[in-house]
């Protein structure tokens, strides 16, 4: 009853699966990132109208998935535009993928080297990460959701706990004034806020994959809407806490949060280690979602076996892993994905759906 | 069969690399936890000084800051130190000279057998001195990046030799963890300051305005929290110290007062004495033009605890009501003196009126942030004070 080969999943584990997509390395770099271009505290303003912004992204890929039942992107482009540029298109998400799969492991390594693992090797820590991916992803969407339906209550249960315990660091003060330069900084900011919203592409195979994919929209929207939350508490907790001034200084400021407070008499004194540890957890659902999807797709366009696929896209991932050579080529690739994933929004859902309209509605033509 | 004696190998040897145990674990008992670290002025000790002589050479060596390590607990360091009652020390210190505090930090490894790890760092004392000389941003910059020691740590000045802080004559008791425990003492008097930690530090760093930490004075191996010291913001000096007394008004003016007391004399010159239950100050910013002016209101209410003119009963209402005068004229007098320190010695906003300004009008904090504490430095505040005592204790004589 519990093994499933029909590769579907429910509207719960779609939601999950996007949450798990969307969350992961951001969260710790999140609130310097977007206090550097605004300046002022009202990033929390940012974090929510990138949410709204990133809700019609969505909105859109749905919408365009629906009208291909049980087909993932990478099947249906090729059906709207035609094998080769279908092909190409897909292709490029595939890098995207893959590129952000190996940011994320890079993050994973840079903070296990700082904070928890001085002097292991990045390698010792990225190849058994991948390597148990690996071992996930062979067991289809199925398997994968499953993990992910296990792993994000905790590590949103120890989340919530480490920024409850953080909250006698707040100060309502350090997020005032409010608008004190109006709302250009705010609207500047959406161009980081936006950024860690990326992965949510992965909607257009999700819905593919759903039981119902009537109910996608809802589904998509409460997996947005967990990580949004989310986002938008930690900029509260994080610049309440520390104030705008010393977030600007701070190259993890989440963490150091986490590290600014103390509690005595409890069973955990400092909330950084099992915060950081959790969240490895969520770095790891994070990365395999993209590894299952860059894997999908080149099973799906090249027509190779799964095993060959998932197979050859681990060195691909580790090479890339590996490739930044200061931290902040680290940063960087990051921003640049964020940038990446605004491109591919033009270039694939919006592009796709515009051909499809007018083929359907202009020309008449049966897709 | 020879198949499975192949898997079997293959299992085994993938195995075996995970057999060696933990990558980079380092045992507790190896390393040395220090809790506590002062920074001075340099002055080498003796027995560096006697390294020297014997032959110890560093060309890169250049002695500009001392500082000391408060090594805890110390297990089997060989002898132990010993205290004049016989019972062995908690604690062990080691002084280093140089110019660069993570260097120190390493010269330790060619003392010691155990390196040093920051992970348990409590408090960080500065003295004086150092800061006449360096800037704070300078001493602290290691701290503020190193990975293992946490921003919790709490920053404090000391007047004096700042290692001498970390001495204690009572066995058992470790002066880092003390002074770290004392900063909770708020509640039972405003003389002393909340503890400030890195955090804020970066946050003084980032903004470049000026503020104060608990000084520390020690003398016979004994210390006490003895007023605030002052540093610039825009130079990152320090600049002078607030007394006691002057913290304990700077605690009544931004309403951090917690517990604590206020003394005056009547007009007998009898001491009473009234312990402030609870305190709130409301800071109120007025922008006309170009000009700033600032109203404070303070309101208490408390207890009248202590008095000692026998003559005076301070059950009636009206007795009750003429003590609140002479209190809120010694409390209008602590303010006068501090508004004249603050604005016109030391001209350093440490008291936080910025805060409003820079909430209620972020347009003219914009303005004036970069040159604040000279534009403080002229601007009129007026006090509002309003203690209210609401009982007279357990006893009515």
């Amino acid at each position: 009853m519990f093994t499933r080969s029909d590769d579907k999943i429910t509207s719960t584990q779609a939601s999950i699966f996007l949450t798990n997509s969307v969350l992961g390395s951001g969260i710790l770099t999140l609130p310097r990132g977007v206090v550097e271009i605004v300046q002022t505290p009202d990033v929390w303003l940012s974090v929510l109208l990138g949410g709204l912004v990133v809700l019609g992204v969505i909105f859109v890929m749905v919408k365009l998935s629906q009208q291909f039942p049980g087909l993932t992107v990478y099947q249906y482009a090729r059906l709207i535009v035609g094998k080769v540029p279908g092909g190409l298109l897909c292709s490029i998400l595939i890098l995207y993928y893959l590129v952000i799969a190996g940011f994320e492991a890079r993050v994973l390594a840079e903070i296990m080297g700082f904070f928890l693992l001085e002097g292991t090797p990045s390698y010792a820590v990225v190849i058994p990460f991948i390597w148990v991916s690996t071992y996930l992803v062979f067991g289809g969407i199925n398997s994968i959701a499953r993990v992910f339906q296990i792993i994000i209550p905790i590590s949103i249960f120890v989340l919530v706990i480490a920024y409850g315990f953080s909250l006698h660091l707040f100060e309502i003060n350090n997020l005032r004034p409010l608008l004190s330069e109006g709302i250009v900084p705010v609207v500047k900011g959406l161009k980081s806020t936006i950024l860690i919203y990326s992965g949510c592409e992965v909607i257009m195979t999700l819905v593919g994959h759903m039981e119902s994919p009537g109910e996608a929209m809802k589904a998509m929207t409460v997996g947005i809407g967990i990580p949004a939350l989310i986002y938008l508490s930690t900029v509260i907790v994080v610049i309440g806490g520390l104030t705008v001034d010393a977030v600007m200084r701070s190259t993890w400021p989440t963490i150091d949060l986490m590290r600014t407070f103390e509690i005595t008499g409890l069973f955990f004194e400092r909330f950084e280690f099992p915060f950081l540890v959790i969240w490895i957890m969520q770095m790891f659902c994070n990365f395999s979602s993209f590894f299952f999807n860059a894997s999908l797709g080149i099973t799906q366009i090249f027509k190779v076996s799964r095993t060959w696929a998932i197979l050859g896209i681990i060195p691909v991932v580790f090479i890339i892993t590996m490739i930044p050579k200061r931290i902040n080529d680290v940063f960087n690739l990051g921003n640049d994905i964020g940038y990446a994933s605004i491109i591919i929004f033009f270039l694939v859902p919006c592009l796709l759906s515009l051909i499809y309209i007018i083929r359907k509605k202009g020309l008449k033509q049966n897709v | 069969m020879y198949k499975h004696i192949r898997k079997l190998i293959i299992v085994l040897t993938t195995i075996v690399p995970l057999l060696t145990g933990c990558w980079s674990s380092k045992e507790i008992e190896e390393l040395s936890i220090y809790a506590g670290v002062a920074i001075d002025a340099a002055r080498p000790t003796e027995q560096e000084q006697k390294f020297v002589e014997k032959g110890s050479k560093s060309f890169q060596k250049k002695d500009e800051i001392t500082i000391t390590l408060q090594v805890v607990p110390v297990k089997s360091f060989g002898s132990k130190t010993k205290t004049d009652s016989g019972q062995a020390r908690q604690f062990n210190n080691v002084t280093l000279s140089g110019n660069s505090v993570l260097e120190l930090m390493r010269q330790y490894s060619i003392w010691r057998d155990r390196p040093v790890i920051g992970h348990h760092l409590k408090i960080i004392v500065i003295s004086n001195d150092a800061l006449k000389k360096y800037k704070i941003g300078q001493l602290t910059d290691f701290v503020l990046r190193d990975n293992d020691i946490r921003p919790s740590a709490l920053l404090f000045l000391s007047e004096g030799d700042a290692k001498d802080t970390l001495l204690t004559k009572n066995p058992g008791e470790i002066p880092a963890f003390k002074i770290q425990d004392m900063t909770q003492n708020t509640f039972r008097t405003n003389k002393i300051l909340e503890g400030f930690n890195l955090t804020q530090l970066d946050q003084h760093e980032n903004s470049k305005q000026s503020f104060m930490l608990q000084n520390i004075i020690s003398a016979n191996e004994h210390i006490e929290f003895s007023g605030a010291g002052i540093i610039k913001g825009s130079t990152g000096y320090w600049i002078g110290n607030l007394t006691q007394d002057e913290v304990a008004t700077i605690n009544l003016i931004n309403g951090s007062t917690k517990g604590g007391l206020i003394k005056t004399y009547n007009k007998d010159g009898k001491q009473i004495v009234y312990e402030i239950k609870d305190l709130k100050s409301k800071m109120r910013c007025t922008v006309k033009g170009d000009d700033i002016s600032y109203h404070v209101e303070i309101k208490s209410e408390g207890r009248l605890i202590e008095n000692w003119d026998d003559k005076e009963n301070f059950s009636e209402i009206k007795d009750q009501e003429e003590a609140e005068k002479i209190l809120e004229k010694q409390v209008m007098k602590m303010i006068k003196s501090v508004m004249k320190k603050t604005q016109k010695v030391y001209q350093a906003d440490v008291i936080g009126f910025q805060k409003c300004i820079s909430i209620k009008n972020p347009k003219m904090w914009k303005k004036v942030k970069d040159n604040w504490d000279e534009v403080y430095a002229n601007i009129p505040v007026d006090f509002d004070v309003k203690l209210t005592i609401t009982d007279f204790g357990a006893s009515t004589e």
